[in-house]
């Protein structure tokens, strides 16, 4: 066995417990660490992937030497290392981009706490990408939910605890869905690793046997997760707890938590069920309508809403729809599409959370729409971000969002009788996002009368007095664009990881 | 589906009940302890169908007293390992939500939800 | 020799951004605390801004006149690649396009002066030209595409350029129409992607006959909606609204290039689509087409009586591009070789001709501050020259023998004569006629007025001032006559085009 495949296992560790050793250190030196242990997570999974892509098959890596049926095991191919790599860079500049922040909003004390969260958040999402057994996936999708919640109440006011007790019930309710769809699996097959539950439930399914119970578990955990990840009618947490969290947590918790959670629906989909049997039930129809109804009700409410954070969130509800509307298309381009918007969706997502955070902070901290005028002047990097980021959410060609637009639509040409629906619910949704993201960034370069600026006292900041976010701005801009102008590599990648999960 | 499957697997149908009850609970009631209560129910009552699952008439708990016996002997012990799991889980996550209760009780003296929310935007915030 | 393609395209967008940037700068220093707001050196934007033009026309032509090139830029996704090819179309299209460009870039020099904001509006001008050479030369429906949505988004901040609340609402108005316009036109490209053999630009068409055997219904669909799509542009009816909101609180070279330019690349891409990808066997004798004319004659008259009845002279003259370039769409939607022929005549007359009335507009409203048209009543005794030139330009765009409308609506109602179109052999023509009827009558008041106020009106009477604005304005004039009396060569140029697709 080469060293290399050590990895996975070794940063879910390495993450954990720099999470304990957080709460000993101060909070200076505590953001170090995390800052390190990022780092070098992101290493190993790169060296993870290049290893995977070089043997060109996954593989399997048993916990505590206890063989197939009984021991817990880890499961690496391209999809799991490359997703690893891509949190880990998203995660690295959101932290960095929020480290201002962090400091002002949160207190002396509770610093290092913060730094634990990260870190537990950290560990469980590499534990929900690697895991190959359902039952620890459950217990990390619980430990997800906790340092979520942590994350959005670190900053202490009404409204986060709010948020977060709101946050808590949905995932309860959602965990408990999962559970119960896990419970129901593992009566009916007898087994909890994922490659075993594989093949009793096509046993199963050529059978005919239990066909019922087998639909209700599926419909069960994808209900689940689906709360969990906020789709559209279970939405009503996400909108405070993204709008009033500290920046890095909102950039985390929009571009990360939820797409643990649909990743972990994939790997349910593809190495649990079976993709055909999936499709065959009704519960991917489920998914699209639920999908298409938070494509353009989620951009309604953003139109709505005058506060820019929340409508960045809600911005959100949106995009997690045109997800799971890829699900429920029922195809593995509707899947490839899916996946990729993941990805965009990340890298956009947390940009403009940073980048919108710029714009705040030159308007004397006001997140209300009529005070942004003219921001994009004081602050001329975070306006270019937010402008690149709004592009990229309406889906302008040369960034990223175009290309998922473009995937979701030809995959959505292929399926007869979803492509109508799809198309015009894409189009409407595009126009929507247009109406909103351009009037913001609008809004931003019309300038602003000299006085009314000395009246409110608005200052601003040059490019390189909050270096740290300037270089997350950067970094995340040049990721739009490269996902935009050069997909290929990105989709070549996520098709034969989707190749290497059956 | 008939009547007689039902009564014979009555265990697994109050497992299933007592789980609607706590959902319904959890996402109804506007009360946060007894959210925090009906959280617990479901809890439990997947705690109680994992158990029935594990449990095999006229089996033994794989602790080796007498010898070993035949694998026949014993029952799994992987879904008791389960429940212990999900007990664990599930005390952390009550802890957790018990902790923000009480903060939000510190802070608007109101168990309810909604209210809550209505004191938020009277505060502006 | 290929890669010289490049230059007309990157030279005016990298420049134009940089005067973006500079223009930028100097709201920093305007917004920044205690600095006096500092001028704009305008000489030093003109001269920037003209050579830049100068040179890319320049170049854009020699590329256009020296035989066919081609360049792959790079691939967007695999098998998708960003091409430029040049050929006879795109020639014709981009030297059109270059001088009008030009004329009305030499004509804002003056103009842009009451308007302010220079180096703004000189900086998103040159970006739109090397956007619309790149549109001009793209090789295929999705090159076409990308640089249609960035046409659209560089030149919205022309239409806003006032940054008054009207003219935000219309520059949204104006992205709105265009982005459900592109939108559908996307649409259409999906399902060309599947159907045809290639996107790239084939004399004749790419659809693979094998694969739409049984799925003609949805392809003409597709075929509907792009023409429907990218009719927004070129303001046909249902989606022509943006024409008439965004063209009076424009500053009137950006109306005249809106006018003259921009809403040809709506009839470029219908060109592109229907004669290079689809192909017009396809579309000849269906429904399709039946709608494809009814619709544009609809929007012919509709466009005419709302000219008639409308007082700002700005905002007649666009409902007038609403009619005229419905003109051409009727023309290409014939489908036969003449009416090709005729529609590309009247491009290539509309825009100078627009230009022209354009141009005429703004020098009223930049010498007299009045906008309607009661308010040039005896106009003709103060500024003769302009008035001339502006009678000249409309019995041009009414189609009065010899100048250059004539050619082109006897070419178009030859076109639709000779074709095999059912009823509407006999209906166009009279449409055709009665319209421009409508046009002498909502165009010549304006003459007749301004030379003959009637006796009791008290007429100021001085020596008109002869500056850029009026030369550039004879220039167009000009053009528009002179094209008319000698048309063969181009008349060849065009027969040939049109010969070569049917």
């Amino acid at each position: 066995m080469a060293f290399v495949q050590n990895f996975p296992f070794m940063s879910i560790i390495l993450s954990l417990f720099s999470g304990p050793i957080s709460s000993v250190l101060s909070g200076k030196k505590a953001k170090w660490l995390n800052m390190a242990v990022i780092t070098v997570i992101g290493c190993m999974s790169g060296a993870v992937l290049a290893y995977v892509l070089g043997t060109g098959e996954s593989y399997v890596y048993t916990m505590g030497h206890f063989s197939a049926p009984w021991g817990n095991e880890i499961r690496v191919g391209v999809l799991e290392a490359a997703m690893a790599l891509f949190f880990c860079v998203i995660m690295l500049l959101s932290m960095l981009g929020g480290a201002r922040e962090r400091l002002l909003e949160i207190e002396e004390s509770k610093q290092n706490l913060y730094y634990i969260m990260v870190n537990l958040l950290l560990c469980s999402l590499l534990a929900l990408i690697y895991t190959n057994d359902l039952f620890t996936a459950y217990v990390f999708v619980e430990i997800n939910t906790i340092s979520a919640c942590g994350l959005i109440m670190i900053r202490q006011n009404g409204r986060t605890i709010e948020a977060a007790t709101r946050y808590m019930i949905m995932s309860l309710l959602g965990s408990g869905l999962l559970l119960l769809g896990i419970c129901f699996l593992y009566d009916l097959t007898g087994h909890l690793l994922m490659s075993n539950i594989k093949e009793q439930v096509a046993l199963l399914h050529q059978s005919g046997e239990y066909h019922i119970p087998l639909l209700v578990s599926v419909g069960l955990m994808s209900v689940g997760l689906a709360i969990k990840s906020a789709l559209y009618p279970f939405h009503t947490w996400l909108p405070d707890a993204y709008g009033y969290s500290t920046l890095s947590s909102a950039a985390i918790l929009s571009s990360l938590v939820s797409k643990g959670y649909i990743f972990l629906l994939v790997k349910i989909f593809y190495r649990v069920i079976g993709f055909d049997i999936v499709r065959d039930s009704k519960v991917v129809n489920v998914l699209f309508v639920f999908g298409l109804a938070g494509m353009i009700l989620g951009s309604v409410s953003a139109i709505r809403e005058g506060n820019i954070r929340r409508m960045i969130a809600f911005s959100s509800v949106a995009q997690i729809g045109y997800i799971y509307m890829g699900f429920g298309l029922g195809t593995v381009s509707g899947m490839i599409a899916s996946i990729y918007h993941v990805v965009s969706h990340a890298a956009t997502k947390s940009l403009l959370f940073v980048s919108a955070s710029g714009i705040t902070d030159v308007s004397g901290d006001s997140t209300d729409f009529f005070d942004l005028t003219g921001a994009g002047y004081r602050n001329k990097l975070a306006g270019v971000a937010f402008t690149v980021g709004s592009l990229a959410m309406v889906g302008f060609p040369m960034f990223s969002g175009f290309i998922s637009k473009l995937l979701f639509a030809q995959a959505a040409v292929e399926s007869v009788n979803k492509m109508l629906p799809t198309l015009i619910a894409l189009a409407i949704s595009t126009i929507l996002n247009a109406v909103y993201f351009m009037k913001t960034v609008i809004r931003l370069y019309t300038p602003e009368k000299k006085a009314a600026l000395e009246k409110k006292n608005f200052h601003s900041i040059k490019m390189w007095d909050q270096p740290s976010k300037s270089i997350a701005l950067i970094c995340f801009i040049a990721l739009n664009i490269l996902l935009g102008l050069s997909s290929d590599p990105v989709v070549s990648l996520i098709r034969s990881g989707l190749k290497m999960f059956t | 589906m008939n009547l007689a499957n039902l009564l014979h697997n009555y265990e697994e149908a109050v497992a299933m009940i007592l789980f609607g009850i706590g959902f319904s609970n959890l996402l109804l009631q506007k009360n946060l302890i007894k959210k925090i209560i009906g959280f617990n129910i479901m809890d439990t009552s997947m705690y109680l169908f994992l158990a029935l699952k594990g449990f095999v008439e006229g089996r033994k708990a794989p602790i080796v007293v007498d010898g070993v016996q035949s694998v026949e002997a014993y029952i799994n012990p992987i879904p008791s390992g389960l429940v212990l799991t999900g007990i664990v889980v599930s005390v952390s996550v009550s802890a957790l939500m018990l902790s923000l209760t009480i903060r939000l009780y510190q802070r608007y003296h109101t168990l309810d939800l909604d209210e809550i929310s209505t004191q938020l935007k009277k505060e502006g915030l | 020799m290929n890669t010289w393609i490049l230059l007309p395209i990157f030279l005016p967008i990298a420049v134009g951004i940089g005067l973006l940037f500079s223009s930028f700068r100097m709201h920093l220093k305007m917004t920044g605390e205690g600095a006096a707001p500092a001028a704009e050196n305008t000489n030093l934007i003109h001269g920037i801004a003209g050579a830049v033009l100068g040179i890319s026309a320049a170049a854009a032509l020699v590329c256009a006149w020296t035989g066919e090139k081609s360049v792959i830029l790079f691939y967007l996704m695999k098998d998708v690649p960003i091409y430029f090819h040049i050929d006879k179309t795109g020639s014709l299209f981009v030297t059109v396009m270059s001088l009008v460009w030009l004329a009305v870039c030499i004509y804002a020099f003056v103009y842009m002066k009451h308007e302010g904001e220079e180096a703004r509006f000189f900086g998103f001008y040159l970006v739109v030209y090397g956007v619309l050479v790149a549109l001009d030369f793209s090789g295929n429906l999705v090159t076409l595409y990308f640089f249609y949505e960035l046409m659209t988004l560089s030149s919205m901040p022309l239409v806003l350029h006032n940054g008054s609340r009207e003219a935000i609402m219309a520059a949204l108005k104006y992205l709105f129409y265009s982005m459900c316009g592109a939108y559908l036109g996307l649409f259409a490209i999906f399902f060309l992607y599947r159907y045809c053999d290639t996107l790239a630009f084939t004399a004749g068409g790419s659809l693979n006959q094998a694969l739409i055997q049984g799925n003609e219904g949805i392809v003409r669909i597709a075929v509907l909606a792009m023409v429907v799509g990218f009719g927004a542009k070129a303001g046909m009816f249902p989606l022509h609204a943006w024409l008439p909101a965004a063209h009076p609180v424009a500053p009137t070279p950006a109306s005249a290039a809106l006018s003259g330019i921009i809403v040809k690349c709506g009839v470029l891409a219908i060109i592109r689509g229907v004669y290079y990808v689809v192909g017009a066997e396809f579309v000849r004798g269906t429904w399709v087409q039946t709608v494809w004319m009814t619709i544009s004659l609809l929007t012919v008259f509709m466009g005419s009586m709302l000219a008639y009845r409308e007082p700002v002279l700005k905002k007649r003259l666009a409902y007038s591009t609403v009619s005229q370039v419905s003109y051409i769409l009727f023309g290409l939607s014939v489908l036969s070789p003449t009416g090709m022929a005729g529609a590309l005549l009247h491009t290539v007359f509309h825009a100078f001709i627009k230009a022209a009335l354009f141009m005429t507009a703004g020098i009223f409203l930049f010498r007299k501050g009045k906008s309607r048209v009661d308010d040039y009543v005896g106009i003709g005794k103060e500024m003769p020259v302009t008035l001339w030139c502006y009678t000249f330009a409309s019995l041009a765009l009414v189609g009065i023998p010899p100048t250059s409308g004539f050619i082109s609506k006897w070419y178009l109602a030859q076109g639709a004569l000779q074709g095999d179109i059912g009823v509407f052999r006999y209906v166009g023509p009279a449409v055709l006629l009665v319209s421009a009827l409508l046009t002498a009558g909502y165009l010549l008041p304006v003459t007749m007025k301004g030379f003959l106020p009637g006796k009791d009106r008290s007429v100021h009477t001085g020596k008109e001032t002869i500056d850029r604005m009026t030369v550039m304005l004879v220039i167009m004039a000009l053009a528009a006559v002179v094209l008319g009396i000698f048309p063969n060569p181009l008349v060849g140029y065009t027969s040939e085009i049109a010969a070569s697709l049917m």
